[in-house]
């Protein structure tokens, strides 16, 4: 009777995502592609767009929206590098004011959202908006650089497996154990499938969806630090140029997640990220103009919204 | 409840109300909408606060700031909109605001287990770990009703509960109100439906006008007393007669068709009838009237209109060929609630008008609106003011009025009068009695009883998407009944989910 605790499209998407890989891998020839290091590859192509989209589902669970990431992961990344600046003992201090703006930033855009109820949309877009001003100011090029003992965290391994794939992979499970063993968990569903409902079945609705905020801004800020220690060194385009905010959103979508809230999960993020780190991989083996990928990645997210809402009008009917 | 008074901008909406209810009783509210009914509720929900008064739980007076003070005094409120998270399973809805956990961590058993002795506190067999979203409305209730329970209610509103069920789920719910009463639950209980105050009251309580106009045992009241309390007046005659003659042509014919819910629909509809389709909740009459709009069109089969075979596989098409709909939501298809009146009767004769027409200007003005308007008896202050704040009855006359708009030969009407009181009950048969003096004809779904027999000239009783067979004018419920659930009186297994 007990419902999978891993749902069955995220396994599907995982599944069907390695084997379109291996079966590319394969046609091209590309068989360095196919041992461990080729397929690590993959998933370390997604870890910092999976970090982002676990925050982003929160948000959307508690159906809101958080367009920020996208500039919380600019500063996170250029504050990193540079505070830094090369040493190792600054790694610490780094790392405490990284989490630190982001909890600032997700507790403003939640402050936004759910007390002064600005729609979620315009709110964290002006937060973004102001967040990339300022950093724009202050910086126009890489600034600093990261100490090489934390580009570990990009580059190193434990017991053969990369470090990121680990840390997305905890991000992950932590996720998930908070949203389905936690009350915050349960309240956030609730809020997003019914606020009013929420609210008077005694749930602080607004505290709900601030902490889901602050959450997906940690997360934004985590994937900074991550891409920080992948480049060596943060600038305040990385963020914008990777298109976070959106590419976020969509993967939280093909995974299953639900925009109007209140339905979904990280696993299904987890997979979506995968499926477009597959895609990319593929696209590089197979050797597709940039911009026709571009093209392609837009009819995947239009298809997997597609198949989504003609299965649940098959369930209505 | 003593003395309570409520104003809002404009409305006295309660005056002086008292109102008391025991434990171990049912006491049932009737009043016509706009009768102070949810207002008083609401009081007593810590929705409003009374601007005179006092309200007395156990004898000591309390004053409620918010929903949840009153919760935590034991009042529990089963609204008519329920309230339930349609992804979440019965026991996380049962237990939402107030999860069990053990270690920090949610302990899903527990909740499994204390979801399955409150439903068992109500015999209910529902498996606490089914999404809501594939409940019955019946079983949507019953687990609202259990989690009122499980903090501990011992005051039970129930707001017009069985608007949205058969007859045989009211039923069930009425045995679970009996069940609920020899607990020792105190049970506030507001119907519009006589049969259902006479079945399950110990006493009646009726406002009219925001005045308690009454309140007496119910066994010293027959439902023409409780009626005339309600209106202030004699409701003689609730059903208008059909006309004399009522087989003109045809306007509808339906051979064989079906489609993914329906099969093997044969049908016709005259010039002059009002033709009833009953069945239980899930029979397929709704999806019918569905099916004849293009909403869920049919796949199979023939459709003429008129004698013209014709395919309408949209609303729009439906409504160009001379067909109207309206919904048996309300509010959530029937109207733009935040819209004025005038636009909503509007809104189809725009639909039709050219582009580029001024929305506003000659046919389309707004003085032909509220002519429209006032010929359906839609009565409110301001035919500019937004359609949301007109009672019930006030809102179906506004659609009606869209629909007169264009006239078409055949409305479809599902479930006419569906939370709306006895009195404009009678004005909506009225205007559906006149709509096919003109020639015209209604097919109304309706899973209201008397009403399908007080009002049709025929009626055609669906089970399981079939027509289970016709019925003439005149029958008696348990006739309808006993098409409606076949031949064994047993209810179909539901289908796993």
């Amino acid at each position: 009777m007990r419902r999978l605790s891993v749902p069955s499209v995220p396994l599907a998407l995982i599944l069907g995502s390695l084997l379109a890989f291996s079966a590319t891998a394969v046609a091209t020839h590309s068989n360095d592609q196919l041992t461990w290091a080729g397929l690590g590859g993959l998933i370390e192509r997604m870890v910092a767009l999976g970090i982002v989209a676990l925050g982003q589902t929160f948000v959307i669970l508690a159906r809101s929206i958080d367009l920020s990431v996208a500039q919380v992961i600019s500063v996170a990344a250029v504050m990193a590098s540079f505070v830094m600046q090369g040493r190792v003992e600054m790694i610490g201090p780094a790392i405490a004011l990284v989490l630190a703006i982001s909890v600032v930033v997700g507790l403003a855009n939640g402050l936004l959202v759910a007390r002064a109820r600005i729609n979620p949309f315009i709110a964290t877009l002006g937060v973004g908006l102001c967040l990339q001003g300022v950093l724009s100011a202050a910086f126009t090029d890489f600034a600093g650089s990261v100490p090489r003992g934390f580009q570990v965290l990009a580059y190193g391994s434990a017991g053969g497996v990369p470090l990121p794939i680990l840390l997305l992979l905890l991000l992950t499970t932590l996720c998930w154990l908070v949203l389905e063993h936690t009350r915050f968990g349960a309240h956030l569903y609730a809020v997003g499938g019914n606020a009013e409902g929420a609210r008077q079945a005694g749930i602080h609705t607004g505290r709900v969806l601030i902490a889901a905020h602050a959450v997906c801004s940690v997360l934004a800020g985590l994937a900074g630090l991550y891409l920080a220690a992948r480049l060596r060194s943060g600038a305040p385009w990385i963020g914008r140029d990777g298109v976070y905010d959106l590419q976020s959103i969509a993967v939280a979508v093909i995974g299953g997640t639900l925009l109007s809230g209140g339905r979904g999960g990280v696993w299904g993020s987890f997979a979506g990220a995968l499926l477009f780190a597959t895609l990319d991989a593929m696209f590089t083996m197979l050797a597709v103009d940039p911009f026709f990928q571009q093209v392609l990645r837009g009819v995947v997210v239009i298809a997997a919204v597609a198949a989504y809402s003609s299965r649940s009008r098959l369930l209505v009917a | 409840m003593r003395g309570i008074n409520k104003a809002f901008p404009g409305v006295r909406a309660l005056d002086n109300v008292s109102f008391d209810c025991r434990a171990g009783e049912v006491h049932v509210i009737c009043g016509e909408n706009g009768a102070g009914k949810s207002t008083l509720i609401k009081v007593l929900g810590g929705i409003y606060a009374p601007d005179a008064g006092t309200v007395l739980i156990d004898g000591n007076p309390v004053r409620f700031g918010h929903p949840l003070e009153a919760r935590e005094a034991g009042v529990g409120i089963i609204h008519q909109e329920l309230s339930l998270l349609p992804n979440r399973t019965v026991a996380e809805n049962l237990f939402l605001g107030r999860e069990p956990t053990r270690y920090g961590l949610l302990d899903r058993a527990a909740m499994r287990r204390g979801a399955r002795a409150l439903l068992a506190r109500l015999a209910s067999p529902i498996d606490p770990d089914l999404p809501c979203g594939r409940l019955s409305i019946h079983e949507m209730q019953t687990v609202e009703i259990a989690r009122a329970l499980g903090l501990a209610a011992r005051i039970l509103v129930l707001d017009e509960p069985t608007a949205a069920l058969d007859a045989a789920e009211s039923e069930r719910l009425l045995a679970l109100v009996r069940r609920l009463r020899a607990d020792g639950v105190a049970l506030v209980y507001i119907s519009h439906r006589m049969a259902e105050v006479m079945a399950v009251a110990d006493r009646v309580t009726v406002l009219k006008d925001g005045r308690n106009v009454g309140t007496a045992p119910r066994a010293a009241l027959s439902v023409p007393d409780i009626v005339r309390m309600m209106v202030g007046r004699e409701v003689s005659e609730m059903y208008p007669a059909p006309l004399a003659d009522a087989s003109g042509e045809e306007v509808l014919r339906i051979e064989r068709a079906g489609n993914g819910a329906l099969s093997g629909i044969d049908l016709t509809v005259r010039a002059g009838e009002i033709v009833a389709v009953a069945g239980l909740e899930d029979s397929g009459k709704s999806l019918l009237t569905r099916a004849i709009f293009g909403d869920a069109p049919f796949t199979s089969g023939r459709v003429l209109l008129g004698g013209k075979p014709v395919v309408i596989d949209s609303p729009r098409r439906a409504a160009a060929s001379g067909i109207g709909f309206l919904s048996e939501d309300r509010k959530g298809e029937g109207l733009a609630l935040r819209q004025s009146v005038r636009d909503n009767a509007l809104l189809t004769l725009r639909a039709f008008a050219p582009s580029l027409a001024d929305a506003f200007a000659g046919a389309l003005s707004a003085r032909r609106a509220d002519a429209v308007l006032r010929s359906a008896d839609v009565r409110t202050a301001a035919y500019g003011g937004p359609v949301e704040l007109l009672s019930g009855g006030n809102q179906q006359k506004t659609i009606i009025a869209r629909w007169l708009t264009r006239a078409p030969r055949l409305l479809l009407f599902a479930e006419p009068t569906r939370g709306i009181d006895v009195a404009a009950k009678a004005g909506v048969y009225r205007a559906m009695r006149d709509y096919v003096a003109g020639g015209r004809a209604i097919l109304m779904a309706s899973s209201d009883l008397p009403e399908v027999i007080g009002v049709a000239d025929r009626i055609v009783v669906m089970r399981a998407g079939r027509i289970a067979g016709e019925l003439p004018a005149g029958v008696t419920e348990e006739q309808v009944m006993a098409l409606a659930v076949g031949a064994a009186l047993e209810e179909e297994p539901r289908a796993p989910a």
